[in-house]
């Protein structure tokens, strides 16, 4: 099959090489590293009594997250790739018989804002995640579609690992400052108005 | 340098231990900076799961995929008997394919085109809006799920835009969302402005590389009438029809 990447990509290195590039392989590195080990999906259901879907949530939520860690090079090659990933999809699979038998959903949450936040230290990251809390997400999302088309696709190629300079070549900024500086002030106008709807809200 | 500069070195730079504190510091001291940081943080994760929204829908089509090429699993006692059966239809399938070396199956066919025509897709100095050039040079960097995504923006806005819908069919079908890649290849074929519209045939790609109940005959009808009225495709119909019968 023409979209078959597995044989793309065959050892863990090529493929941890691939990934942490941005270039046409990295795509194919993700739906490889995804294609890989998909018989997890069949342990999760045997071992943790999940149904398909939930099982399969737990195996793209391990991709996705390995996948984040694999860029931020915090996947250190203490284990084979295989093992890595083990471990995070039982603990996801955990976290889902947890969700189905409290009703505490954590296997959703994306690593973003833990990640983020542990840049921080207490008290100040507490604080942090208590504002973070208290917003309101849904509203943000929308606000994110009323944001004009330009602004987004920067947000989103940024957000999606591309570097200031790698996205002023795709949008043809005269410099990676200057997407920057848009960038920035794509983020205070969301801000604007996330606020004026919600002063206009409340 | 204003707070949002500051926010957004501090997370995509390393920060020295005084940095940090400063940067801690201020979170404590500045409830007003303290929540442009939360707003930081947010919005990264709000588009975060956006684009993982994307990753996992392609990733359930690879799933579904693979589920659909996997053998059923036979009870052990009997598998040396289907091992032999198998063999021999190996060798059969082997001889046949060398005696008739052209034949291929729709899946095949599908694949073959979709490598040859839409490894890439041209970005041309057109009077096309950048927007489009936009999206066909995520698509050509292996962003198809953010190709789609620029190309469907365009759609929405432009309804009469029918290379963003041909786009958006095309990235679609990269990413295997064959109903979407079918739905906005019917909208193309719908265009009659269009001196050639390979609408029709591009949604005869898409039921060959799904092979699903009902698809392969639903595409030979498609390939029938783009052979019999000269449609756009209509040389390759006409090659496929052959080779598959």
């Amino acid at each position: 099959m023409s979209f078959d990447t597995s044989r793309i990509v065959s050892s863990d290195e090529e493929l941890i090489q691939n990934l942490q590039e941005n270039n046409l392989l990295k795509r194919k590195a993700e739906d490889a590293l995804f294609n890989r080990y998909t018989y997890f999906i069949k342990e999760g259901i045997k071992k943790y009594a999940l149904q398909e879907d939930e099982s399969f949530d737990a195996y793209s939520d391990t991709i996705l997250h390995a996948i984040d860690n694999i860029r931020k090079g915090h996947f250190e090659n203490r284990s084979a790739l295989k093992t890595y990933l083990y471990r995070i999809f039982i603990n996801k699979c955990v976290d889902l018989l947890r969700k189905k038998t409290t009703n505490k959903n954590s296997v959703h949450q994306t690593s973003s804002i833990p990640d983020m936040l542990m840049l921080i230290a207490d008290p100040a990251k507490t604080a942090v995640q208590q504002l973070i809390e208290r917003m309101d997400m849904d509203a943000l999302k929308n606000r994110l579609q009323e944001l004009g088309e330009s602004c987004r696709k920067l947000l989103m190629l940024f957000a999606d690992g591309y570097s200031d300079k790698e996205i002023s070549v795709l949008m043809e900024y005269r410099s990676a400052d200057v997407v920057k500086t848009s960038r920035l002030r794509c983020i205070d106008k969301l801000r604007l108005l996330y606020n004026v709807k919600r002063n206009s809200d409340g | 340098m204003d707070n949002m500069e500051y926010i957004d070195n501090y997370f995509n730079h390393p920060n020295t231990a005084e940095q940090k504190q400063e940067f801690e510091q201020r979170i404590i001291h500045d409830v007003s900076f303290a929540e442009e940081v939360a707003f930081y943080i947010s919005t990264h994760n709000v588009i975060k799961e956006q684009l993982q929204i994307q990753q996992k829908e392609r990733f359930r089509e690879l799933y579904e995929q693979q589920k659909e090429a996997l053998p059923r699993k036979q009870p052990v006692t009997q598998i040396w008997r289907y091992a032999i059966a198998a063999c021999a239809i190996v060798a059969v399938m082997v001889l046949s394919w060398m005696l008739v070396s052209t034949s291929s199956s729709p899946e095949q066919l599908a694949d073959a085109y979709i490598r040859q025509n839409w490894k890439t897709l041209d970005i041309t100095m057109s009077s096309e809006p950048d927007s489009l050039q936009f999206g066909l040079t995520l698509f050509n960097a292996g962003k198809p799920a953010a190709a789609l995504l620029q190309f469907e923006t365009i759609a929405e806005k432009d309804s009469a835009n029918f290379s963003a819908k041909k786009y958006a069919g095309i990235a679609a079908l990269r990413q295997f969302q064959y109903d979407k890649a079918l739905f906005y290849f019917s909208e193309l074929a719908k265009d009659t402005t269009l001196h050639s519209n390979p609408g029709k045939f591009y949604q005869a790609v898409t039921l060959f590389k799904r092979s699903g109940t009902g698809d392969i005959d639903a595409a030979k009808k498609l390939l029938q009438e783009i052979a019999a009225n000269d449609l756009e495709g209509s040389k390759e119909a006409k090659q496929w029809l052959r080779r598959l019968d």
